[in-house]
């Protein structure tokens, strides 16, 4: 069921434009707004919130609210750095929207929150002593409380210390489920992606390029611009596997098989060997067909050293399944 | 002597430090203590200096209502003519308390806009009042220059999420902005109190009556000498010290 969308918003700030964005979200998703700092994806998300005069329509359960303040929106936003309020402590962060708005069962609204995002012993402290993960949970339990109809995430995972941030994404993905949430995140990582959502639209230079079920954005990219942005190696022209198409394919540098002698693939290259670093559990191999430049990776556990010297001759191959053409 | 880099700027803050401090506790400690008890129960002094705390303490107020408002603005928004205003802001440091008497003299003491005060019952020539425009005048730049940067340094996306859990900016700027740059508030304020309690210059051109304490000290400096104003000037300064110490102990033990 459509919870939300956006049609054709534009909003312009000095030189940068969000330009004609459009998409929708279902009740109960996790969308994901996936694009590099600087693509207008954030601005996106304040736009949403009501922070920007915008151009075009906002619809939430078919209304237009693109002209409401963001106290009437329904929005629930989480920072990047939290923004949590220093003059308040922890409780009364939480509770912040209680006085603004009607919200039913205070006290036990908190506690719940307060017991499932473990902060039940926080409750009273200042906002200075908390860590990093103390201080997202108190911001999302404060955006929690105050009972929005979609949750805003702004790279929520990008301020946290990369050892715990598994375990937040799970974290995320539990609290989507348990209040049963709309969600809209905003990242870069596209790992963070994969994991997390339903639906991924990628942001670009203040457009978006691509929009879909995460699998389908993420294994096959709309364009080269995308693809290169989503991680994608060895994007070659395709006349190199005889297709007839003009066009470009993509193969994964872990389904490149490495030999000194011929190998059986549906498809071989001889080729130079430009060079070849290993780096804790794998080698990275850079060889040279025809003037296009192959990587290859190969775990050390399957196979022990370079197969080749620099300047020697070596082959690679890879199979039908693993291409993907752009 | 590798620290001699060191020891020289300590040399060299010294001279500036006590060349401060000496005058003061040659002041304060210098003076005869029954002198002082006896000035003390002199009425037009005590008078005097509860009417400079009095006034200038009005003159506060009348800024915090109206300066911090305009302090948040200029801090938040981007405006054609914003360096215009803050420069405004800044001008009555610079130019000659007595001068700045003078005008406002020539506002509040004739003409039209004096005559529109007149007819609703303010007057600003030797009253009160006109003590406090003059405090105000030459020392509002101190409460909001300090308010400014106090709301600068408040996180914008403070006041935006305050916004999305239902607050109306009002309510954010009651509850978020001003909260969150308090200390910065409270010490212009505190400045601005401060200098209010000196203010001399303008002052005397618009109200030598009723006198406050820097005008008393001058009057009684220029009609009795130095035996007699001394006193009455080591007292304002006690107590302008003792005030804005315990304001400024008080403020750095908010969190």
């Amino acid at each position: 069921m459509k919870l939300f969308e956006v049609e054709n918003l534009s909003y312009k700030l000095g030189d940068f434009k969000l330009d004609n964005i459009n998409f929708r979200v279902n009740q109960g998703e996790y969308f994901v707004l996936l694009g590099q700092s600087g693509s207008g994806k954030t601005l996106l998300l304040e736009s949403i919130a009501g922070f920007n005069s915008v151009e075009g329509k906002i619809n939430f359960e078919g209304k237009d609210i693109s002209k409401l303040s963001p106290e009437y929106r329904n929005v629930g936003f989480v920072y990047q750095d939290f923004a949590l309020f220093p003059n308040l402590n922890v409780r009364e962060n939480i509770m912040f929207s209680a006085k603004y708005k009607h919200i039913e069962n205070p006290e036990e609204t908190l506690h719940d929150l307060a017991d499932f995002l473990g902060l039940v012993p926080l409750l009273k402290r200042e906002i200075e002593n908390l860590s990093g993960g103390e201080r997202q949970r108190v911001a999302i339990a404060r955006a929690l409380f105050s009972k929005p109809k979609i949750l805003l995430l702004d790279e929520p995972l990008s301020a946290i210390d990369p050892t715990f941030r598994n375990s937040i994404m799970k974290f995320l993905k539990d609290i989507h489920r348990k209040y049963n949430l709309t969600t809209i995140h905003v990242t870069h990582n596209f790992r963070e992606a994969s994991y997390l959502a339903d639906r991924i639209a990628i942001v670009m230079n203040g457009q978006i390029k691509q929009i879909g079920a995460a699998t389908d954005v993420l294994n096959n990219p709309a364009n080269i611009e995308v693809a290169k942005f989503l991680g994608f190696k060895n994007i070659l022209p395709s006349s190199m596997i005889n297709d007839t198409k003009e066009r470009l394919f993509s193969v994964d540098p872990n389904a490149i098989h490495v030999g000194k002698y011929k190998i059986d693939c549906d498809y071989v290259f001889g080729g130079t060997l430009e060079e070849c670093m290993g780096i804790v559990d794998h080698y990275k191999i850079f060889v040279n067909v025809n003037g296009e430049q192959f990587f290859a990776k190969i775990l050390k556990r399957d196979y022990q050293g370079c197969y080749a010297d620099r300047g020697e001759n070596i082959y690679i191959g890879f199979n039908k399944e693993d291409v993907c053409y752009l | 002597m590798k620290n001699w880099f060191l020891y020289s700027l300590i040399v060299l803050a010294s001279v500036v430090l006590l060349f401060l401090s000496v005058p003061l506790l040659n002041m304060i400690f210098g003076s005869d203590l029954m002198m002082l008890l006896d000035t003390l129960k002199q009425k037009d002094v005590v008078g005097s200096i509860y009417l400079t705390m009095k006034v200038s303490l009005w003159a506060m107020i009348f800024v915090l209502i109206t300066g911090l408002p305009l302090a948040y603005i200029i801090a938040r928004y981007n405006f054609f003519g914003r360096s215009f205003v803050e420069a405004l802001i800044d001008i009555p440091i610079m130019i000659p308390h007595t001068a700045a008497g003078i005008a406002l003299l020539m506002i509040f003491g004739r003409g039209s806009i004096s005559n529109f005060f007149d007819s609703i019952g303010i007057t600003f020539v030797d009253t009160e009042m006109g003590i406090m425009i003059a405090m105000m005048f030459l020392s509002s730049t101190f409460l909001i220059n300090g308010a400014k940067e106090g709301f600068k340094k408040v996180d914008v996306k403070l006041e935006k999420v305050a916004r999305t859990l239902g607050a109306n900016p009002m309510q954010v700027f009651l509850r978020i902005s001003i909260p969150n740059a308090r200390k910065d508030i409270i010490n212009g304020a505190l400045m601005m109190w401060g200098r209010g309690l000196g203010e001399f210059g303008a002052v005397i051109m618009l109200a030598y009556h009723p006198m406050v304490a820097p005008v008393l000290i001058y009057d009684r400096f220029t009609t009795y000498g130095l035996k007699h104003s001394a006193p009455v000037a080591a007292i304002m300064i006690i107590i302008s010290i003792f005030i804005f110490l315990s304001v400024r102990f008080v403020n750095n033990r908010l969190k």
